[in-house]
């Protein structure tokens, strides 16, 4: 009989999974624009600020790198969740309208000058972290209410909701002061500025939370990519798991984009990758995609911010210029044959 | 034998159209029952009522006799097994990642099948003649081995009862008869309450012990096939013109319009030439 996954076979993907991604965080710690010693950096602070720049280098780029990781994980298991709840494989974690939900909030925050801070995030995070569960909420009460057929009414609604959204973030952009307007774009092309340690604890906390409860339903995902009756005669409580996989998704996905901006592709490409390599099963299908997601947005920010010396680029540029390309070379010659994982 | 599916005065309608008006049947163990009549008449609503999909308005479903109402829909699916028309689905599935969605039902926080899951979803591929193509993606494999993947699929889910939505629909001569014969074979060797819906009533005829045959108006008739399918039924129910012959002990229907070119052959009352169970057309 063909392979059935185990949680043996699981595990040994995930472990040499979680290994490159171990390599790839600690290499890309040590790659920038500025050389860094690995045993000076190791030396620790020393007695001052500035005594060991070498140090706070490492520490700076250590917690961009953890905040790729969170971000590339939370953008790509968000977009697996939702590929398979809209049984759509064009479905991104912005299908929905969070990004131009969360791209309000955060022009307005930009615009109105606002410093309320929370949570030791920015304005700008808290701002877009509320734009984007509003809007989400917002697109799920409409699309409930306005038909039967919920998720094509969930889609419509998302896309009219993103519409209007975006329309006035043209507008209030297009009123904006110029150092605003460069603040309020570069955000929305995604970047992964310096983040303080409590966020990133709460970030990874709250993502890696997500991500765990969603494992638990992902065998009742995989039978609700098969459509609503057989997914039904496969005993799935579909009300109920339909409601926890959008609220994770939405949440998870609004932390990201709190924290970066909106960085587009890693939602969409990333899940289709560990789909081809893998196959479809959403046990394995989701913990490898966050792991995929993770080591994907290290390396396009990496990239960002060493390609052009001291200049860096937002991060989005680079994941859509290289995600691209990387996928239609898995697309064509992977597939579902990578014999040393399976 | 138990009753393991009863229906009690059975009403239902949709917003501009009465479906049930008062049915009542009962199915017993290890019975293979079809539901035939024409489109509209409710045999899918039927089967949505049955596995829970949809609510009566008034009126029971008892399996086992409890109300279908009172099943989880995890428990549900550990009492039913539902194989729709066959289709290919959004995301590329192995025959085996497909069969082995039957234990969804079973499995614990984690989701991971046990030995005896592993066992039962082997059986299932060994049975249906589909674990020789069972690494093989659903989307490379034909119509009619994907319908034996789906019946595959509701027999590793380990259900004393199968409900089919038109199982044979698209596929071929072959093909029907080859899931006709599996369905049979489940029956006989495992001892399933078969229910399927369906158009074809001369399949219908050679196979189901019993039918339930659903006409215009909320009318039905339910009793032995051979019994229920007569010529007079089917033409009334069909509103078509059919020529009755004999296959042994079974009939078979012909339906016959205006166009077709032996239509002229055959007046209301005509019979088949049953010797050599070679039907003929002449009065």
């Amino acid at each position: 009989m063909a392979q059935i996954l185990t949680s043996k076979k699981l595990l040994h993907n995930l472990t040499i999974c979680l290994l490159i991604l171990a390599v790839v965080m600690c290499l890309c710690t040590f790659v920038g624009s500025q050389r860094i010693s690995l045993l000076k950096a190791l030396k620790g602070p020393g007695q001052s600020p500035g005594y060991n720049i070498d140090y706070e280098i490492f520490i700076i780029r250590l917690k961009r790198v953890i905040l790729a990781a969170i971000v590339g994980a939370a953008l790509a298991a968000s977009g697996v969740i939702l590929q398979a709840l809209l049984r759509n494989p064009l479905a991104d974690p912005y299908i929905l309208g969070i990004s131009s939900g969360a791209g309000l909030g955060a022009v307005i925050a930009v615009l109105s000058g606002i410093t309320f801070t929370f949570a030791a995030g920015s304005p700008m995070a808290v701002f877009a972290f509320c734009g984007s569960i509003l809007t989400i909420t917002l697109v799920w009460y409409i699309g409930k209410s306005a038909a039967k057929s919920q998720l094509t009414s969930l889609l419509l609604a998302g896309v009219v909701v993103n519409a209007f959204f975006s329309a006035v973030i043209m507008f209030l952009t297009s009123i904006a002061k110029s150092d605003q307007l460069r603040t309020t774009i570069y955000w929305l092309m995604g970047n992964l500025t310096d983040k303080s340690s409590p966020v990133l604890i709460i970030a990874s906390v709250s993502v890696i939370a997500g991500i765990t409860l969603m494992f638990t339903l992902c065998n009742k995902l995989n039978a609700m990519t098969l459509g609503d009756q057989e997914a039904h005669a496969l005993g799935v409580n579909i009300p109920r798991v339909r409601l926890i996989a959008f609220a994770v998704s939405a949440f998870i996905t609004s932390v990201a984009v709190s924290l970066s901006g909106l960085i587009g592709f890693v939602g969409l490409i990333v899940p289709h990758a560990v789909r081809i390599t893998f196959g479809p099963d959403h046990r394995q299908l989701l913990p490898l995609s966050a792991i995929a997601g993770a080591l994907f947005l290290i390396m396009a920010d990496t990239a960002a911010r060493s390609l052009f010396g001291q200049e860096q680029l937002p991060v989005g540029v680079i994941t859509a210029i290289a995600g691209g390309p990387f996928f239609l070379v898995l697309l064509a010659k992977y597939s579902r044959k990578v014999s040393w994982l399976k | 034998m138990k009753t393991v599916i009863k229906i009690e005065d059975l009403h239902f309608k949709y917003p501009k159209k009465s479906v049930f008006a008062g049915l009542s049947i009962e199915v017993k163990e290890g019975d293979f029952v079809c539901i035939a009549g024409p489109n509209g008449a409710g045999k899918t609503t039927l089967l949505n009522l049955l596995c829970g999909l949809l609510r009566p308005i008034s009126g029971s479903i008892k399996i086992d006799a409890d109300p279908v109402k009172s099943y989880s829909a995890k428990k549900l699916a550990q009492k039913i097994a539902v194989v729709r028309q066959e289709f290919v689905p959004v995301f590329d599935f192995t025959v085996t990642e497909m069969v082995s969605m039957a234990r969804t039902p079973y499995l614990g926080t984690f989701g991971f099948e046990s030995k005896v899951d592993k066992e039962l979803i082997a059986e299932a591929l060994e049975m249906t003649d589909t674990a020789q193509f069972a690494s093989r993606l659903l989307a490379e494999i034909s119509g009619g081995e994907r319908q034996r993947v789906f019946i595959a699929r509701a027999l590793a889910q380990n259900t004393a009862i199968l409900l089919l939505d038109e199982p044979t629909t698209f596929l071929d001569l072959k093909h029907q008869v080859r899931i006709y014969d599996l369905l049979k074979k489940m029956q006989l060797e495992k001892g399933k309450t078969i229910v399927a819906v369906t158009h074809d009533i001369n399949l219908a005829a050679q196979y189901c012990d019993e039918t339930l045959l659903l006409g215009p108006d909320t009318t039905y008739r339910h009793g032995r096939t051979g019994d229920v399918f007569s010529t007079e039924q089917i033409e009334k129910v069909f509103a078509v013109r059919t020529f009755t012959g004999r296959v042994g002990k079974e009939k078979f229907f012909l339906p016959l319009g205006k166009f077709a070119k032996d239509s002229a052959a055959i007046n209301p009352n005509t019979k088949g030439d049953t010797k050599n169970n070679t039907p003929s057309l002449s009065p």
